[in-house]
């Protein structure tokens, strides 16, 4: 089972040796496959101007392997939309405290598809709700290309659209607003078969944490049986 | 980038904002069809994309094609050669049908579709493709003239996915209906599954290809409320929707 750490300023020297991987693995992914040229840079390794220090990481880890990520910035920072988006947003930009901006979410191509065991995708988006909860968020933004509003929407996770899919670089673009809940990540839970939340909190005792609602007992509904 | 002007982005998400309020399917139909018949579209389709020994029908969320042009479609198999949802396994972005390309001279079939929609006034038409892990749908539109241009295209294509994913949603029985739901097809692939079978394994034994196999099992899930093919196959024998 893939272990899901939050990586954020207070204990990211315990996880140093992994940002070169994750920066070069980003570079892969959105650079050379997914050819997002305006982020092509000569050493190998994306990273932008968000990646500051108020920026939070979750890293999948599977046998001290990188196998999937996730970046989350507050929105009362700088943010995708705010300075590289904004006119994807008809509602205006997002600046709340209790909302945060998700991006970079990938998963390594061995790891995706149904085949390849646990699945990470599914993992990922469980493990930012938890994440959510816990410090308190009520929402992520998110800059992202528009195929994903179906699998969203199957995984449980409710995308509020803020304006119009666009093209960009020759693939469709919106900006959405998904609810952080607790219904959603229990929802979530139980359709991977959680019973315990998943991140691990390492070197981050000074962060102060929400309790979570217990999952233990979640019951999808099909172990209901119809009448 | 050019800033759009908003009167359709604002007309979108007010949509959005409509159905998700929206209780019946019936409602979010009817909010549909008008929205998009403001734009010229007279007829639509939400359906998964068919492929060998399957029909449209027994896939279609939603049918708002002329009734005369659905039978016709349906009883002479014209998914087969028919170029519009062929490109959806091409691309992830929404499409016009003029950009389903295909060879006018060795691909007559294409043609021939592409014509005879047109005498039921399907002229110009618009298509949303919807890629799942292991199933593809559509939503695609349709009209003499339609009006379409960059900004229209983004309303249709919000429109369009978030109207099938309420109407699933919607169609999909709540927990206290009763007697049979799943459609025979469903309930054979779910006997298949139950013995162990593959989707490929279960498509050569049924004639169908892997992809359908897959569609119907993702159907199936759908109605029983469950999150993988072991659970989906242990509600239906539970539920007696399947003996094994």
């Amino acid at each position: 089972m893939p272990e899901i750490h939050v990586v954020q300023r207070d204990n990211r020297h315990l996880y140093e040796s992994y940002f070169d991987p994750y920066f070069r693995l980003r570079h892969d992914i959105y650079v050379k496959q997914r050819k997002w040229m305006a982020l092509d840079r000569p050493d190998g390794r994306e990273i932008d101007q968000f990646d500051t220090e108020d920026a939070v990481y979750l890293f999948c880890l599977d046998g001290g392997q990188l196998i999937g990520a996730m970046r989350a910035v507050p929105t009362l920072s700088p943010t995708l939309m705010s300075d590289i988006f904004p006119y994807l947003s008809i509602r205006g930009p997002i600046h709340r405290p209790d909302v945060y901006e998700l991006s970079r979410i990938f998963v390594v191509p061995e790891r995706r598809g149904e085949h390849a065991g646990p699945q990470v995708e599914m993992l990922l988006l469980t493990a930012i709700m938890e994440y959510g909860i816990s410090i308190g968020l009520t929402g992520f933004s998110i800059v992202l290309e528009s195929w994903w509003l179906p699998r969203f929407a199957r995984c449980g996770w409710r995308a509020h659209p803020l304006g119009l899919p666009q093209m960009i670089d020759g693939m469709s673009v919106l900006a959405v607003l998904v609810d952080c809940d607790e219904t959603t990540w229990k929802s979530l839970c139980g359709q991977i078969g959680l019973t315990n939340p998943t991140l691990t909190w390492q070197g981050l005792t000074g962060v102060n944490r929400q309790i979570l609602p217990d999952i233990s007992l979640h019951h999808s509904p099909a172990v209901q049986p119809a009448r | 980038m050019k800033i759009l002007e908003p009167y359709w982005g604002r007309r979108a998400l007010d949509f959005v904002d409509a159905i998700e309020a929206s209780k019946t399917a019936a409602s979010v139909i009817s909010q549909f069809e008008k929205v998009i018949g403001e734009l010229g579209f007279h007829a639509y389709i939400m359906a998964g994309i068919p492929t060998s020994g399957q029909s449209l029908a027994e896939l279609t969320v939603a049918n708002g094609w002329p009734a005369e042009w659905f039978e016709l479609y349906n009883r002479e198999n014209l998914h087969v050669a028919d170029p519009v949802p062929r490109h959806c396994f091409n691309t992830l972005n929404p499409f016009e049908w003029k950009d389903a390309s295909y060879d006018r001279e060795r691909d007559r079939p294409a043609h021939d579709v592409m014509m005879r929609a047109r005498d039921f006034g399907l002229c110009e038409g618009f298509c949303i493709p919807i890629h799942y892990d292991d199933a593809i749908g559509a939503v695609s539109i349709a009209g003499e003239r339609p009006y379409l241009d960059a900004e229209t295209k983004g309303a249709l294509h919000l429109m369009g996915v978030l109207t099938h994913g309420r109407l699933r949603a919607l169609i999909r029985p709540t927990a206290a209906s009763c007697g049979r739901r799943l459609s025979g097809m469903e309930a054979e692939v779910l006997r298949w599954a139950a013995r162990g079978k593959t989707a490929w394994e279960t498509g050569q034994i049924l004639g169908i290809s892997e992809r359908n196999v897959r569609w119907h099992l993702e159907e199936a899930q759908r109605k029983l409320m469950t999150n993988n093919k072991t659970a989906t196959v242990a509600t239906a024998i539970v539920n007696r929707e399947i003996l094994i």
